[in-house]
């Protein structure tokens, strides 16, 4: 039966990405903190940041275009390059 | 006469048994209603059994020309009632239809051991010949036989291959659970099946079949890829678009209309992405505007914005199917939409240029008056405005603009996003009798609509009143461009409508040309 059908869905599988390892200890890490232009994520992510500093991580902030478009690969490949860790500040 | 008698317990000759089925009018089916006129065709079939296909697309043309000669062919089926009268129809049967179900009475009293088998009953409701199987020489003969017994000569089906063909087993010879659990799946609703396959937006719809597929796309290639759909990244090939078509309802003349809203949509400057995902309501408005409109149908007067034309109707909802399914932002899953709109169903809206005193939309952004373009805007529900009373285009022009003061939110101004204005022809009757053009209108509005700081200062707001002086006038558009004016609608009536914005998406109108066929 499934044959006589043309789905309206694309079929292809698409695998889960494994989840990174998770470290022990923050503690000089390199920590990306990403902003995206939510209403209010700045704050958070000032917290956030505090939190880091006073735990022995390096912080870098970088920001999204817009919050309601995906990132640029150029962002992308700044926050890969950042730094193993990366906080997302993503709703209000 | 070669006819065969097998199958049948031998009942040539004998009086034809009372026919213990289900016809599809009020009064039962009898062999003296079936024989009234002359004689009767019984035509023993199942959906499961190719053969009983077969007989059913070979005989089913004849039926009538049969009919007016006096021979009343009934195909009885095997089966539920619903899925006779659907499969009958497919394969192109024109004779009465009847059903039986488990144990299969009218197959018990008649002796099948196969389907198809053909009986001739002739006036005195006497066996006259049986065929079982397909023999397509012995049903010419069969009907030669009745032709006889009317005084007419009755077609044969046609001298085309295979000419004989094995039957299938009857459902009354075989084992009763089998039987019954073979009438279970058949009996399987197939827009049910629809439901279960996930493939709907809440309403039934079309099944997809790869015939009504090939229809829809007209001969384009259905392997042609239009860009991915977000957020889940589906190909939108035009296979899956014109799927999402003929699920909708779509008719194939309405594909190129489905097309060009596709590719509009998946054009970055749109960001669909975030208009699919968001917590606002969000829908997709597709206007359409030149040839193409009168061309399929599309309705721009009466109900403009609301239900009673396929092509609207259809089209919107294709465009939303393949949002929905290709894209899987369906609501509740990808789809975040806290209360959604009505128009996430369906949104199209034809203008109507012919009523306008204006430009049309399409021509406003560059095309060509004869072209047929598509144009997308991220909009809200419409909001109706009433206006009776005016007698001036500023006091009518005054009230229409107010009536968005509240879009998006009560105190956020300025809106940078588009509002969308469907003009009803009487209103626009008043800007024509005045001269106003539509830019005179645009800004007019967008002057009107000013409120001072310090009055919107009360819940949620925005960063230019927080930042402004307290006398400061906050216009309720950043631009009088954001102000979208559209024709449409019934002649009577003072009825127009504001369609909101979908805002801080960075979402931007884009319109796309609809392709001719013949590319």
């Amino acid at each position: 039966m499934a044959a006589d059908y043309v789905s309206p869905f694309d079929e292809r599988v698409r695998a889960a990405e494994p989840l990174a390892p998770r470290p022990a200890s923050v503690a000089g890490s390199r920590v990306v903190l990403l902003d995206i232009r939510k209403n209010r994520g700045a704050e958070f992510l000032d917290r956030v940041e505090t939190l880091l500093t006073a735990a022995g991580a390096a912080t870098t902030r970088v920001t999204k275009e817009i919050f309601s478009k995906p990132a640029a690969l150029s962002l992308i490949d700044e926050i890969a390059s950042g730094g193993g860790l990366v906080v997302e500040a993503l709703a209000d | 006469m070669a006819l065969r008698a097998d199958g049948t317990g031998g009942r040539g000759g004998s009086p034809a048994p009372e026919l213990s089925v289900h016809g599809t009018g009020l009064a039962p089916v009898t062999i003296a209603g079936l024989t009234a006129g002359g004689c009767a065709l019984l035509v023993f079939v199942s959906e499961h059994c190719p053969t009983s296909a077969l007989a059913l697309r070979r005989l089913g043309p004849l039926c009538q020309a049969w009919a007016r000669a006096g021979l009343t062919a009934v195909a009885i089926f095997e089966d539920p009632l619903d899925l006779a009268i659907r499969t009958a129809r497919r394969l192109g049967w024109t004779g009465q239809v009847a059903a039986q179900e488990a144990p299969y009475p009218a197959s018990r009293d008649y002796g099948l051991a196969t389907v198809p088998t053909a009986v001739l009953v002739g006036r005195d409701g006497v066996v006259a010949g049986t065929v079982s199987g397909w023999d397509r020489r012995a049903l010419a003969a069969l009907l030669r036989a009745a032709g006889e017994g009317l005084g007419a000569d009755l077609a044969a089906p046609p001298e085309a291959e295979p000419l004989t063909k094995p039957g299938c087993s009857s459902k009354a010879a075989i084992d009763p659970e089998l039987a019954a659990a073979m009438s279970a799946s058949e009996g399987a609703d197939e827009l049910e099946e629809m439901f279960e396959r996930g493939w709907t937006d809440g309403l039934p719809v079309v099944p997809p079949t790869m015939e009504r597929v090939e229809a829809m796309l007209g001969g384009w290639d259905g392997d042609e890829s239009l860009g991915l759909v977000p957020p889940a990244m589906g190909e939108a090939t035009l296979a899956r678009v014109a799927a999402c078509a003929v699920l909708a309802g779509c008719r194939p003349d309405y594909f190129p209309v489905v097309a060009a809203a596709a590719r509009a949509v998946l054009d970055p400057a749109f960001n669909l992405h975030g208009q699919a995902v968001t917590t606002q309501p969000a829908g997709q408005l597709v206007v359409v505007n030149g040839p193409v409109r009168e061309a399929i149908g599309l309705n721009s007067g009466m109900g403009a914005l609301g239900p009673g034309f396929r092509a609207n109707l259809t089209i919107g909802r294709a465009l939303r199917l393949l949002v929905c399914l290709t894209g899987g932002a369906m609501p509740g899953a990808m789809d975040r939409s806290t209360l959604g709109h009505m128009g996430k169903l369906s949104f199209c809206v034809a203008e109507d240029e012919e009523g306008s005193p204006w430009e049309p939309l399409h021509t406003e952004r560059g095309f060509a008056a004869g072209q047929s373009v598509v144009t997308v805007i991220g909009s809200d529900a419409p909001l109706s405005i009433s206006d009776h009373r005016s007698r001036t285009p500023e006091d009518l022009a005054y009230i229409l603009a107010w009536a968005a003061a509240s879009a998006w939110s009560t105190n956020w101004w300025p809106l940078a996003e588009p509002s969308v204005y469907v003009i009803c022809p009487e209103h626009a009757q008043m800007f024509r009798d005045a001269g106003w053009t539509k830019q005179r209108l645009r800004q007019f509005m967008f002057e009107a609509v000013r409120r001072p700081a310090r009055l919107l200062r009360r819940g949620e707001t925005t960063p230019v009143v927080h930042m402004a002086g307290p006398d400061a006038l906050i216009p309720k558009w950043a631009s009088a461009d954001a102000i979208v004016l559209l024709v449409a609608g019934g002649e009577a009536g003072r009825y127009s409508a504001v369609l909101g914005p979908c805002t801080g998406m960075g979402s931007q109108i884009v319109s796309r040309e609809v392709e001719s066929r013949g590319r």
